[in-house]
């Protein structure tokens, strides 16, 4: 039954330290749901896990953002969480059961992280004061310590204290739990399409979605065709677009 | 609310515990003019290469590691800005003043938005225009952050993510290593994003306020977008099916007997794929129509699904 060894649950925490720190910094995407539940299951020595529970959130997040800093589900952390313990614990659907509650729970310790760090910017605001440069370049470089450990803790308990007891609690669930957990994850990138259709200018733009529906649904086309199919279809708005300018002028 | 209060009041017990280092109080003051040579009377300096570089790698690695409720992205900002602000300004008074300048409250879209900004206010503190400075920010990180987060999160990552996800739920490897590499590729753009404000200077503010070529990337981008979702719903949400079965009393020929008819080829035959498709638009209804957050859409969703999957309907 046991958990997982203190070097697992260090090395995963290490990891979500490091990969929030550098979407903050470079935003080379880590935090990205499919790369961390990758990179998770590859520690844990479950690749197609990793894929599954990380391509299925990275789904349902597909028209989140942080506008203006806002806080959004964490599914860097809901991923790694849940490949961990799914990896223990039997699969997708025990694995999506704990990915999406950690998900939703760890908005709280983001909050927390973004209003720690003003204390940052009032030691900056002495410094400068005082024409002291490094004292400001170690606030703004200190910075980083409540946004990565309001990732680096939490993960670090859940993997190390939390796989073993979650574990027997999924253990003991029923089998119908499990159904049902596995249909939430099929159902749930309806949400990621659903919310980026809430931004783009559908009005406008419904015919183009038919065409992609039509294609797959109708013609089977594959999803690397459909996307051909999109560069060529919106080089050739755009030029027929330009071309109407011209006659108008 | 609250956690700006409770904030408040542990600033001053965390500060204390906060190991900084405190030796470097006093600036020397002789170091000023290293990384730029003066020309003119109004002391505009032509920066070296390298200090435009280190001000731009600052910038590109480390914008929002002390991002904060307060003024967000402001310290990243003067921390990047701080190698330009020793080669320009000499003596320990304006230097001063130009980092208060730069303490003020900024956000924007970090990767495509700042990099603009910034490489052009580079070039305008090097001209000492420092007013022009603080206006250029205020001004231009409004329209920025609109453009940026439109290109970002509703164009690019979501074409990105919906192709490398339905990959990796293929089982493939490649899903991630394409999410990698675009991540990267996004990183990498903001150095000739970077380059482009430098050259520009002041300039920069025609290219973003007259934006012809920016709304047609837009719609360009959206036309594209658009048909991948299309084609996507259906195909990443290929699993919503339902197993029912229904019996059905069929008469031929004279003779009456029954025979089982699966519910999904009946529905196949109205519209395939119409699950997935019902579950998009009842998502979109209850954020667009009942006006839901995505938290309550998602807990919706999700109860909906398992209580569909325990009466044997998915």
């Amino acid at each position: 039954m046991g958990g997982y060894s203190v070097g697992i649950a260090l090395l995963l925490a290490v990891w979500a330290y490091v990969g929030i720190v550098l979407q903050l910094g470079p935003g080379l995407w880590w935090t990205e749901a499919l790369i961390s539940g990758f990179v998770t299951g590859v520690i844990v020595g479950n690749i197609p896990l990793g894929l599954t529970i990380g391509a299925t959130l990275t789904l349902l997040s597909l028209g989140l953002w942080t506008y203006g800093g806002a806080t959004i589900p964490d599914f860097q952390t809901g991923a790694i969480v849940g490949t961990a313990i799914g990896a223990l614990a039997g699969g997708v659907g025990p694995g999506l059961a704990v990915a999406i509650p950690t998900a939703l729970l760890m908005t709280q310790m983001d909050v927390l992280g973004r209003a720690v760090t003003t204390i940052f910017i009032h030691g900056a605001d002495r410094y400068a004061e005082d024409g002291n440069e490094r004292g400001v370049v170690a606030m703004h470089l200190l910075g980083q310590l409540p946004w990565g450990l309001s990732r680096f803790i939490p993960v670090f308990l859940a993997i190390w204290l939390g796989s073993g007891p979650i574990q027997s609690v999924i253990k003991s669930s029923p089998q119908w739990f499990f159904n049902g957990m596995t249909a939430v994850g099929h159902v749930l990138p309806a949400l990621g399409f659903a919310l980026l259709l809430t931004m783009l200018p559908l009005r406008r733009y419904w015919p183009y979605l038919l065409i992609g529906f039509v294609a797959f649904a109708y013609l089977n086309m594959p999803i690397i065709g459909i996307a051909i199919l999109a560069v060529a279809v919106g080089f050739l708005m755009n030029s027929l677009q330009t071309r109407r300018g011209e006659v108008n002028v | 609310m609250s956690e700006q209060i409770e904030n408040e009041e542990t600033r001053t017990g965390l500060e204390e515990t906060v190991p900084v280092d405190t030796t470097g109080e006093t600036v020397p003051v002789d170091t000023a003019g290293k990384g730029a040579a003066t020309n003119g009377a109004n002391g505009a300096v032509a920066l070296e290469p390298s200090v435009v570089n280190r001000a731009m790698w600052r910038h590109l690695i480390t914008l929002q590691w002390s991002w904060n409720y307060e003024r967000m992205q402001a310290l990243g900002y003067l921390y990047s800005m701080l190698p330009v602000i020793d080669a320009v300004y000499k003596t320990r008074e304006e230097r001063i003043a130009a980092m208060k300048r730069h303490l003020v409250f900024y956000n924007t879209n970090p990767q495509v938005g700042s990099p603009p900004i910034f490489g052009a206010t580079v070039a305008l503190e090097a001209q000492r225009e420092g007013e022009v400075v603080d206006s250029l920010k205020v001004g231009l990180m409004g329209p920025l952050a609109g453009i940026g987060d439109t290109i970002q999160a509703i164009l690019y990552r979501p074409i990105v993510a919906v192709i490398a996800a339905s990959l990796a739920l293929a089982g493939s490897v490649l899903g991630p290593i394409i999410m990698f590499l675009s991540g990267i590729l996004w990183t990498i753009l903001m150095i000739p994003l970077f380059r482009l404000g430098y050259r520009q200077g002041i300039n920069v503010t025609q290219e973003v306020t007259e934006g012809g070529v920016l709304s047609r990337i837009t719609d360009m981008a959206t036309t594209m977008g658009m048909i991948v979702i299309g084609g996507f719903i259906p195909s990443i949400m290929a699993a919503v099916k339902t197993p029912l079965k229904y019996a059905q009393t069929v008469t031929a020929n004279g003779q009456t007997h029954t025979e089982t008819v699966a519910l999904q080829s009946v529905l196949d035959k109205i519209v395939p794929y119409i699950l997935p498709v019902a579950f998009v638009a009842l998502a979109y209804w209850l954020m667009r129509g009942l006006k839901l957050s995505a938290v309550w859409t998602l807990i919706i969703l999700a109860v909906l699904a398992f209580v569909l999957s325990l009466i044997g309907f998915l």
